[in-house]
């Protein structure tokens, strides 16, 4: 007995090992229990539903299965959605992949003008939040057929844009798509710039021509960064919520994520929970699909030396014309939405270009004629700008810090059981679609649990599923930079009896200073721009800039909307540029080698 | 003086279902210097870390002194900082982002030494270490050479009374080696602390330390001061390991101390009055290279196929019974390749191996018949 208490010691007396324990509760609590509440979710009658089902609150059914997957209109309400968002998630990788890729090739490995201002501008596609260029595209191209006011560009062409084009499927494809087509620009060009020139030259030698090498060796070895470009892209679009949301609904084209906001927000919000535990589960499936291929990833990663022997490519007569098409690609698709922005936001009468019709009311306004005043006016909108700023500080304190210690935790016992399992649970919320997470606490922190007090409605609750959801980004970052680190550089001040917040502070902190700062920072920015998390949880007291954005847009208040994307837009490029230069600049020469 | 001997006890370590280290049992005496020696992969890191309290055995006791600093069945694990010692990390393990004083005075500063105090001790190892002209250089600005002293240094400056070394000079060059191994031999007459040192190096493992521990795949072969290792191997491994060019082995049969091959006899007679166990079978006859002496006179017949003239001597290989053999020729000699030579084994010590067990039987005196 005093033995094993001895053992327990010794065992606590590590932090690594207090570390991982206390992840495993929490974790297991926050990730895993969600998981099985959720279940449950699907299984009983919730208040709203009681006349529905005709059934106490509270009680056992199996009316939410049933009617999703039984009733004579589940061809509409499920298979037709679950159908758009497949279709989504593939005609998104394909775009995604096509335009980084070309991308890519003509950054890297040609001789195109301009290539550092379309490199910059084209990272703003991924900067930005996906439902801004969802907002620019019904700034320009809404029609007169649903409902309402037109846009810039029947405005200018007086030609009326089809509805097929305006709204539904293809600009939610199109504008997925080129939402992460930076991401497969910076994978598939991380590997055109490390791979050697000499191994197509080498193929050169031997006649083979320009179409067989680049089928026979160049797509090859970019394969891995396409598979993984893939995998985001195909995760990302089965969820994609906000963008189906402003381009899908106004022509009742609804994806899974929309139609399980509709159900949650409505009457059936058991149907609701029904949907976000399919969606897990697609997403789920995605994600063994992507540990299977990350098994073969490894031996190609291995092409890829450092030589970067590259030779252009020369455009030769199409050399002026690419690069003027591309860099004028490149300016419509991330100039061109803020010009919108700011236009939609000052004209008066909707769908009226004319100087005359110009106003700054929306903005400064006393009162802008809708009971509100303008938007810088607005107590509103400076307690939703507070509330972002204050919860974004939160949740990257909170994830950024939890996300270190987790790495270097998992680090420390790597390959132990207890570590892998914290490591997979860290990930776990990465693969739980954001709407359908917010779904999930939703139900779970509506009551209270033991000690667990209602969150629902709180501040608190934002931070908890933001550094929840966060904690992925800052935990593999944490892991990354523990990782480097030798664990010698740890030990040698072990021996010499060094405490382990004396080692953490003055050894392993300073010496990745700049990664475990992304840590911190990757959740800040992305909780500026976070609207899906917290869509289904504000309440009006604890009112975010998206959601705001996200009320005036179902509302029609499109001059506010717009006013809010620009700034939102603006306040997430200038902190990623702050963040650029912070990082960028503390690398100091002490370090290296 | 605190006693800084070290003793293990049944010690294992296993890693899942594999060994590292198996029921290793070893008494480092206080103040000697010991090598542990092996191939890759032995377990000889595991087995300092393990002393260090760095990793924790999966069974075994470990004494440091007249303290028990690990018993499994008892649940008793003291922390590395409690156990008096220092470990030079194969990879040095400075810390880069600060200054070679930096690094050797934060150990002292954690101890709260006075900063007049710490100067006076940095600068008296960086004069013993000649470093006293990169105090503040980081590490990344230093070759390896000198990021080896700082290490050292920085061990040193908390004075421990045991010093565990992770092949501390397998990164530098050959010159660089020899100048350390001469420098870590005087500083362990200096500090009269007790030097664990582990390398993959038989050379460095003989030319330093009063005792070697020799293992192979996690189990210890022979624990034995060095020319004992090199004269009276235990088994055919550690008589391959140790020694450089290797110990020839012949295979012969063995008839009551003779034992024969392609038509040469020879008597084996046990030396140091132990005795042949084995009347009769096959055997394994381990001669050292210098013991194969080639002259005119000799009894055997043999042929050069390959010669290294080295200068000081010259090392040949040559066929001779059936077999390859190595042989060395002391002074600036050359053979000709396929040149007939003649080589005597007559009174001269070998070491007769089991066939079968690869155990040694006995070190033997050979005389032709
Ligand atoms: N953390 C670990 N997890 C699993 N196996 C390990 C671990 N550390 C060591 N081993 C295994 O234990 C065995 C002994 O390793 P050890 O590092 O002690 O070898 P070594 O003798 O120091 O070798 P080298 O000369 O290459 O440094 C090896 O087979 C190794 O694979
Ligand atoms: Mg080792």
């Amino acid at each position: 007995m005093k033995v094993k208490v001895r053992k327990f010691i010794n065992y606590i007396r590590k932090p690594q090992h207090v570390i991982l324990l206390v992840l495993l509760v929490c974790l297991a609590y926050l990730v895993v229990f969600p998981l099985f509440y959720i279940v449950k979710d699907t299984l009983i009658v919730h208040t709203s539903e009681v006349n529905r089902v005709h059934a106490n609150a509270g009680t056992l059914t199996n009316y939410h299965w049933a009617k999703t997957f039984l009733a004579s209109d589940t061809f509409a309400t499920f298979w037709q959605p679950l159908l758009h968002s497949l279709i989504c998630a593939v005609l998104s990788c394909v775009i995604a992949i096509l335009v980084g890729g070309l991308f890519a090739w003509l950054i890297i490995r040609t001789d195109m003008h301009c290539k550092k201002l379309c490199s910059t501008l084209f990272m703003f596609l991924y900067i930005m939040p996906g439902w801004t260029l969802a907002i620019a595209w019904t700034n320009f191209f809404k029609n007169s057929l649903v409902g309402g006011t037109t846009g810039i560009f029947e405005a200018i062409t007086r030609v009326s844009t089809p509805n097929w084009f305006a709204y539904g499927l293809f600009p939610i494809v199109l504008v997925t798509g080129l939402h992460y087509a930076p991401y497969a620009y910076i994978l598939i060009g991380g590997i055109l710039k490390n791979m050697d020139s000499n191994l197509e030259e080498a193929a050169q030698i031997l006649n083979v021509s320009r179409a067989g090498i680049f089928v026979k060796i160049t797509i090859p070895l970019v394969k891995p960064a396409i598979l993984s470009t893939i995998l985001l892209v195909f995760a990302s679009g089965l969820s994609v919520f906000s963008t189906a949301q402003f381009l899908g609904l106004p022509v009742n084209f609804y994806t899974l994520a929309t139609k399980m906001y509709s159900y949650l927000n409505g009457t059936n919000p058991g149907r609701g929970y029904v949907y976000a535990v399919v969606m897990m589960v697609l997403s789920l499936t995605i994600l063994v699909l992507n540990q299977r291929m990350l098994g073969t990833r490894k031996s190609y990663t291995t092409v890829s030396g450092k030589s970067s022997n590259i030779s252009l490519t020369k455009l030769r007569k199409g050399r002026k014309i690419i690069s003027i098409l591309v860099t004028a690609f490149v300016i419509c698709v991330t100039i061109l939405p803020f010009i919108s922005f700011a236009t939609e936001s000052l004209t008066q009468v909707k769908g009226d270009y004319s100087l005359a019709n110009f106003t700054l009311k929306y903005w400064i306004a006393e009162d802008a004629g809708i009971g509100f005043s303008g938007i810088l006016r607005n107590p509103v909108f400076w307690k939703a700008l507070k509330n972002t700023l204050l919860l974004a500080v939160c949740c990257s304190l909170g994830a950024g810090t939890v996300g270190a210690l987790a790495g270097y935790g998992i680090a420390r016992k790597w390959g132990s059981k207890l570590s892998t399992v914290v490591n997979g649970l860290t990930f776990l919320p990465y693969l739980i679609p954001s709407i359908a997470l917010s779904a999930i606490y939703l139900s779970m922190f509506s009551t209270r649990h033991g000690i667990i007090p209602a969150l629902y409605g709180t501040y608190g609750m934002l931070v908890l599923i933001g550094v929840v959801k966060y904690l992925p980004m800052a935990s593999r970052s944490g892991l990354n930079s523990m990782f480097q680190i030798s664990a010698t550089l740890e030990e040698s001040a072990t021996v010499m009896g060094i405490p382990w917040w004396k080692r953490m502070c003055k050894i392993l902190i300073p010496i990745q200073k700049t990664s475990i700062m992304s840590g911190y920072l990757l959740p800040f920015t992305s909780c500026t721009r976070e609207m899906e998390l917290f869509v289904l949880l504000y309440t009006p007291n604890s009112v975010l800039l998206t959601t705001l954005l996200f009320m005036y847009n179902q509302k029609g208040y499109e001059q506010f909307a717009n006013a809010i994307t620009l700034l939102i837009v603006i306040l997430v490029i200038s902190l990623n540029a702050l963040i650029n230069k912070i990082t960028g600049a503390s690398i100091d020469s002490g370090i290296g080698g | 003086m605190a006693d800084n001997s070290i003793r293990l006890i049944n010690v294992t370590k296993r890693f899942g279902k594999s060994v590292a280290v198996d029921h290793l049992n070893l008494e480092i005496p206080a103040n000697s210097f010991i090598s542990l020696l092996g191939p890759s992969g032995c377990g000889k890191t595991t087995t300092l870390r393990m002393i260090a309290g760095l990793e924790t055995p999966t069974e075994g006791e470990i004494w440091i002194g007249d303290k028990l600093v690990f018993s499994a069945e008892k649940g008793i694990d003291v922390p590395p900082n409690n156990r008096g010692i220092g470990f030079l990390f194969q990879n040095y393990a400075l810390w880069p982002h600060m200054t070679v004083y930096k690094n050797i005075a934060f150990g002292l500063e954690n101890m709260k030494w006075k900063k007049a105090d710490i100067d006076k001790k940095v600068n008296e190892l960086c004069e013993l270490l000649q470093l006293s002209t990169y105090l503040d250089r980081y590490p990344s600005e230093l070759s390896g050479g000198q990021q080896q002293r700082v290490a050292i240094a920085r061990t040193l400056a908390t004075s421990p009374q045991i010093l565990l070394m992770d092949e501390p000079l397998s990164n530098l060059d050959a010159k660089l080696r020899l100048e350390m191994r001469t420098e870590l031999k005087r500083l362990h007459g200096t500090t009269n602390a007790t030097f664990v040192y582990v390398t993959h190096d038989q050379m460095e493992a003989m030319a330093l330390s009063t005792n070697v521990c020799l293992m192979n795949m996690a189990v210890m072969q022979q624990y034995a001061p060095p020319l004992k290792l090199y004269a009276e191997p235990v088994n055919m491994f550690v008589a391959d390991f140790v020694g450089n060019p290797s110990m020839n082995f012949v295979e012969f049969d063995l008839k009551d101390q003779v034992v024969s091959r392609n038509g040469v006899r020879l008597g084996v007679t046990p030396v140091n009055g132990g005795k042949l166990l084995k009347k009769e079978g096959k055997v394994v006859l381990g001669v050292r290279p210098e013991n194969v002496k080639v002259s005119a006179e000799g009894e055997i017949s043999a042929k050069v196929i390959s010669s290294f003239p080295y200068g000081m001597e010259t090392t040949l290989v040559i066929e001779c019974m059936g077999s390859d053999m190595r042989t060395v020729v002391f002074g600036s000699v050359d053979y000709r390749t396929g040149e007939e030579i003649r080589i005597s084994l007559c009174h001269e010590k070998a070491c007769l191996f089991d066939g079968e067990t690869k155990e040694l039987l006995s070190v033997v005196e050979t005389k032709i018949l």
